[in-house]
């Protein structure tokens, strides 16, 4: 049998076993809005751990990690440093957003923010900005399923319609289950994930080198600049320190922002195994050590060089002839990062949109939301499919620039958990001015100084004006601050 | 161990992290040799301070746990 039909089988048994996982996960939940936005509240311990892993480790992780480390070397070491900063702060903050939730029966992160915050105008400004961040990061998880498929596929299977059906399967069973399926479709294909990913990252360097340490010893007789920190740029020219630590910092400031991984908070059981969910992730994290093992295994590769270094894993799969069932489940494991990514933003975005968007200005009913919700997730999947079939749209250019947006939601969320004296005013004036400021410096790169990240430079702004403005108007209301402040 | 101090230490722990895989933490790790595990230093000494994290989220909790079963947090 021809290689691309052995493996054209395995995805379509892959994606048949995601789909049974998903539709029979949401026999388990209830016909509520918080049954289909926070899953209950049900998510134990194994569900929470690779739910949050798959969630935060998409397409970029498993293609652009190692095009990072192919193209740009010790740079991609930024994706390692992150992970385990931005969560561990999350150790206090998740129970504490978890037992408000319960309490005021909050399911998304701007109802936390304007439940302390009370604005419309504020609810209304997030919700956009979330959308604005979702939908190219959508676009990409999508574009990364239909290029892998593309790839092992020979182009028998073309972008097209690898992402049209692989996004068709995450799409049905958002629809018919919300959370849950997520969280058991994630756990399912966060586990796939991490076999694939430590299996190929330890045996590729062996297979072409004859070991990591003899990989890493070839690699620095011949270019020696690209294993030291801070690596290289795009352009192929040493990387700033600014602009590699502000990378990190904007990162750990702005993973658990994200609001389908802040939304977990809401999805867990208890407190405990929020707090366990969090001590374990930089166990998960770890796996992306042989991830860029992958790319740094093709910088001395002479069997040619792929198209576009977020290539280089299909390419180094297809190149090394590896039997069909490896590229087959490879493939499955591309897959599977990006649609436990995508399926997550697919969800939230549409609980988002809902909640904070639509509901704060028109009365409807429980069953209105769900159907509502549901349309929207139909909808932003089209959105997304139709800017995924572009080759030309400057989507990455927008993803960049998402967590400058996105980092912009921390101030908020930690005034509104600590600090007694933060106004309504101060909240939504921090957030326009920090988002505005991002936004200027990502449209004049040349300004930004010691080249710091967009988003580092709009929480420099932010962080004062949120201060300044809280000082300057009326004090809360004791009583309503006590209820989040404690 | 009290929580106050637990709390503290933790906080320390991931401040330290966070100097030491940035400028300026990072600049005196910033090379090749000698490699650890197969790995590039920089990419091991990173990678220690993740693996740390574990431990130190571990030992926080069981601190934390002591504290809120026995209802003094």
């Amino acid at each position: 049998m021809e290689r691309w039909v052995v493996v054209t089988i395995i995805i379509a048994a892959y994606l048949a076993l995601t789909l049974t996982i998903g539709l029979l996960a949401g026999r388990k939940s209830s016909q509520s809005v918080a049954g289909y936005v926070a899953a209950d509240r049900s998510f134990g311990l194994v569900v929470m751990y690779f739910v949050t892993g798959a969630s935060v480790f998409s397409a970029f992780a498993f293609l652009g990690g190692p095009g990072w480390a192919y193209s740009r070397g010790a740079a991609a070491f930024y994706i390692l440093a992150y992970g385990a900063l931005g969560m561990a702060p999350f150790y206090w903050i998740g129970p504490r957003v978890a037992s408000l939730g319960r309490k005021f029966g909050y399911v998304t992160q701007a109802q936390l923010i304007t439940g302390r915050f009370p604005s419309r105008t504020l609810s209304a400004t997030i919700a956009l900005l979330s959308l604005v961040a979702f939908v190219p990061y959508v676009t990409l998880q999508m574009r990364g399923a239909g290029i892998v498929i593309e790839a092992v596929t020979d182009g028998h299977v073309p972008l097209w319609l690898g992402a049209l059906v692989s996004y068709g399967v995450v799409v049905v069973y958002v629809l018919a289950a919300g959370a849950m399926a997520v969280g058991w479709t994630n756990t399912f294909q966060g586990i796939f994930m991490v076999v694939i990913a430590w299996t190929l990252g330890l045996y590729l360097p062996h297979r072409l080198y004859g070991g990591i340490g003899e990989m890493f010893t070839q690699i620095a007789a011949v270019k020696p600049e690209l294993l030291t920190p801070p690596g290289l740029g795009a352009n192929g020219e040493p990387w700033t320190w600014g602009a590699y630590s502000t990378f990190i910092l904007v990162s750990a400031v702005g993973l658990m922002m994200w609001p389908h991984l802040f939304m977990k908070a809401f999805n867990a059981k208890d407190d405990d195994t929020l707090r366990r969910t969090v001590m374990l992730f930089p166990t998960f994290q770890l796996f992306l050590i042989p991830v860029l093992l992958i790319g740094f295994a093709g910088v001395l590769f002479t069997g040619g060089a792929p198209p576009s270094a977020d290539f280089i894993l299909p390419f180094m799969i297809l190149e090394t002839n590896l039997p069909s069932i490896v590229v087959g489940l490879f493939c499955a494991g591309a897959l599977s990062a990006s649609m436990s990514t995508g399926d997550a933003l697919l969800h939230a975005s549409a609980s988002v949109l809902v909640e904070d968007g639509v509901t704060k200005f028109v009365d409807l009913s429980e069953r209105a939301q769900r159907a509502l919700m549901r349309a929207t997730v139909l909808l932003t999947g089209v959105v997304a499919y139709y800017f995924a079939l572009d080759p030309d749209s400057s989507l990455v250019l927008l993803l960049a620039s998402a967590y400058g947006i996105i980092s912009q939601f921390a101030p908020p969320v930690v005034a509104a958990l600590y600090w007694r004296r933060a106004t309504t005013a101060g909240v939504l004036a921090g957030l326009i001015a920090g988002t505005a400021t991002a936004f200027f410096f990502w449209q004049n790169p040349g300004w930004k100084p010691f080249d710091m990240h967009e988003g580092i430079l709009g929480l420099i702004v932010h962080v004062p004006v949120l201060i300044a403005v809280s000082f300057a108007t009326p004090v809360q209301d004791e009583d309503h601050v006590a209820s989040f402040v404690s | 161990m009290r929580l106050k101090t637990a709390r503290t230490l933790t906080g320390l722990y991931f401040t330290a992290a966070l100097i030491s895989v940035t400028w300026p933490g990072l600049v005196p790790f910033a090379r090749i040799e000698p490699l650890v595990l197969g790995l590039p230093l920089s990419m091991a000494w990173i990678a220690a301070w993740i693996a740390g994290s574990v431990v130190v989220l571990f030992l926080l909790d069981r601190v934390e746990k002591r504290y809120r079963d026995g209802g003094t947090g």
